[in-house]
């Protein structure tokens, strides 16, 4: 009953399923206000796609999720395009660079294994840091304290830094560099794991950029869609392991699970949403990293080696 | 070269199927097989969960002076096109389960089945079920790779982890007399089968000697949607990614449009 194959993933699944992960993950990606890819794609290898599947497909997946958010941030004017052409710049090399070797790690089988130990170590260390930070809030706010303004203005190394250019809408005249790094490691990240990178972008761009925040938003937001659209077309340009079934499906659930979110979102503190989304994204690193050390039922896998 | 390969042993079989089919049957007996599939054609859709395929024969005695009774045994063999496949051990290093070196054998079927009226060995000699390829155990992958000295660990773990996805199988009794001449068996092909063209060999047996055989073939393709899914992302990569990425943003736009009121 409602079984469908995937033409790419090669996998039988039931589409009901397929359609209320898509839903439970946009939820989220909606409450949370974050792309969402982080959890899609452990979740998708946990019900039997395999990594690089997962990973273009939960790219893919993005684009659906960020690009109202990012017509919207468009129609605000909150969106900084020098910036964000500067950090599409750097992510196109990197989107090449983690689409190449997640292909030649697929290649040689080891594609899995490297996905979920970065996973392991992205979200055990982003978790955790969200956790403590989330809970120190919650502590804080419990004794009636204002959580302390943060200062800023300050200029930094970052300010020493050659090839300044002038960002007239976020109102800097900083270096390029900074933000063609940032921009190649969230590219990167978005090849390799299948995530927006938002979760990277959005803190540096606050804290080493000093950007205001509502541009930072909005920037990223056009970034993510540049990128998850390059990396998609990448990964079924040069690997083949985009199943466009599967992304259809997640997008439906998913477009509507995030309507949903974005209204639960609403209603909790935003300390508290943090701490649940650090013990969710916890607990996806520990389930993954279980994955890799109990020991399997089955030490052998086959695959098949299509001419290559 | 693998590829060559590939086709070369396709084209062998195939030139194999030419030739029996001028000799016909062994003129040492007088009975001679006659079979047949349910379908010749499986097309392979979005809603495809496996299928059953009925195949049945008949044997003729037209030619036989005196037909002996309950002597004969059936063995049907489907099998589809042989591809590489490389199998992997898990090892564990530094405390984590890492897949170890692989090893390629050149030429595995997708699918096999075995059917037989009463258990292969009590038909035939091995000798003669290694000649034929039946059973899974006589199956030729190809020479592997690497000569590892654990060649026979991997080439048990294929055919286990193959006949768990039941795309090996082997049945014992798969086979059914209705009479004292006609036969049927079934075989299930799962969800997970490849595509390409299938081969149904029947062999009548007597006294542990093939008596006379017969071979039709069967048309697996992907076929509607998925077909065609399937065919851009392979031939036209990039046009299929773009394609993608239109209809992700096409679904993020109806979505944020239906529930844009607030």
């Amino acid at each position: 009953m409602f079984q469908i194959y995937l033409p790419i993933a090669e996998v039988s699944v039931n589409l009901l399923v397929m359609l209320g992960l898509g839903a439970a993950v946009g939820f989220l990606s909606g409450m949370f206000g974050v792309g969402g890819g982080f959890l899609l794609t452990p979740l998708l290898m946990f019900s039997g796609i395999a990594a690089p599947i997962a990973v273009a497909t939960g790219a893919n997946q993005v684009v659906a999720t960020s690009v109202g958010g990012a017509l919207a941030q468009w129609r605000r004017g909150n969106i900084d395009f020098h910036m964000g052409a500067i950090l599409i710049a750097g992510g196109v090399v990197g989107a090449l660079a983690g689409v190449l070797l997640l292909k030649l790690l697929r290649e040689v089988g080891q594609a899995g294994l490297i996905v979920s130990l970065t996973y392991v170590v992205l979200l055990g260390v982003v978790g955790a840091l969200m956790l403590s930070e989330s809970l120190r809030a919650l502590e804080r706010t419990r004794g009636g304290k204002p959580s302390p303004a943060r200062r800023s203005g300050q200029h930094n190394w970052i300010h020493r830094l050659p090839l300044k250019l002038r960002f007239p809408r976020s109102r800097l005249y900083i270096s390029a560099i900074p933000a063609l790094v940032i921009g190649a490691v969230v590219g990167l990240l978005t090849a390799f794991l299948g995530v927006s990178g938002g979760f990277v972008m959005v803190p540096a761009m606050i804290y080493l950029l000093r950007m205001p925040t509502n541009i930072v938003i909005g920037t990223s937001l056009f970034q993510i869609i540049f990128i998850t659209a390059l990396v998609s077309v990448l990964h079924a340009g040069l690997s083949q392991t985009l199943d466009v079934v599967l992304a259809l499906i997640l997008a439906a659930g998913g477009v509507i699970g995030g309507q949903f979110g974005v209204r639960a979102g609403q209603k909790l503190r935003a300390e508290q949403l943090r701490a649940l989304l650090a013990v969710i994204v916890l607990a996806v690193a520990i389930r993954l990293l279980f994955d890799l050390v109990l020991t399997p039922s089955e030490l052998y896998s086959i695959v098949p080696t299509r001419g290559a | 070269m693998r590829h060559a390969l590939a086709i070369a042993l396709l084209l062998l079989t195939l030139a194999g199927a030419e030739t029996k089919a001028v000799e016909k049957t062994p003129p040492r007996a007088g009975e001679e097989l006659q079979s047949d599939l349910s379908t010749r054609e499986i097309s392979i859709k979005a809603n495809f969960t496996g299928i059953e395929i009925l195949l049945y024969g008949s044997i003729d005695f037209s030619q036989t002076a005196v037909p002996e009774t309950g002597a004969y045994d059936v063995i049907m063999v489907v099998r589809s096109p042989a591809e590489p496949l490389v199998a992997r051990r898990k090892q564990r290093v530094a405390g984590i389960w890492i897949n170890g070196p692989g090893k390629v054998f050149p030429s595995v079927p997708g699918f096999y089945a075995a059917l037989s009226t009463r258990p292969l060995r009590a038909i035939t000699s091995d000798k003669t079920l290694k000649l034929f390829g039946i059973g899974v155990g006589n199956l030729d992958f190809g020479r592997p790779t690497e000569g590892d000295p654990n060649e026979q660990t991997f080439r048990s773990a294929v055919i286990r982890l193959k006949e768990k996805q039941r795309l090996f199988q082997e049945l014992d009794d798969g086979v059914d007399f209705v009479g004292r001449s006609l036969f049927r068996g079934t075989v299930a092909l799962p969800v997970n089968v490849s595509t390409g063209r299938y081969t149904a060999d029947i062999y009548l047996f007597r006294d542990g000697e093939v008596i006379s055989r017969d071979h039709s073939t069967l048309e697996v393709t992907k076929a509607g949607f998925e077909g065609l899914v399937h065919k851009l992302a392979f031939t036209r990569p990039f046009l299929y990614g773009l394609l993608a990425v239109v209809l992700a943003m096409l679904a993020g736009l109806a979505g944020w449009y239906a529930f844009r009121r607030e």
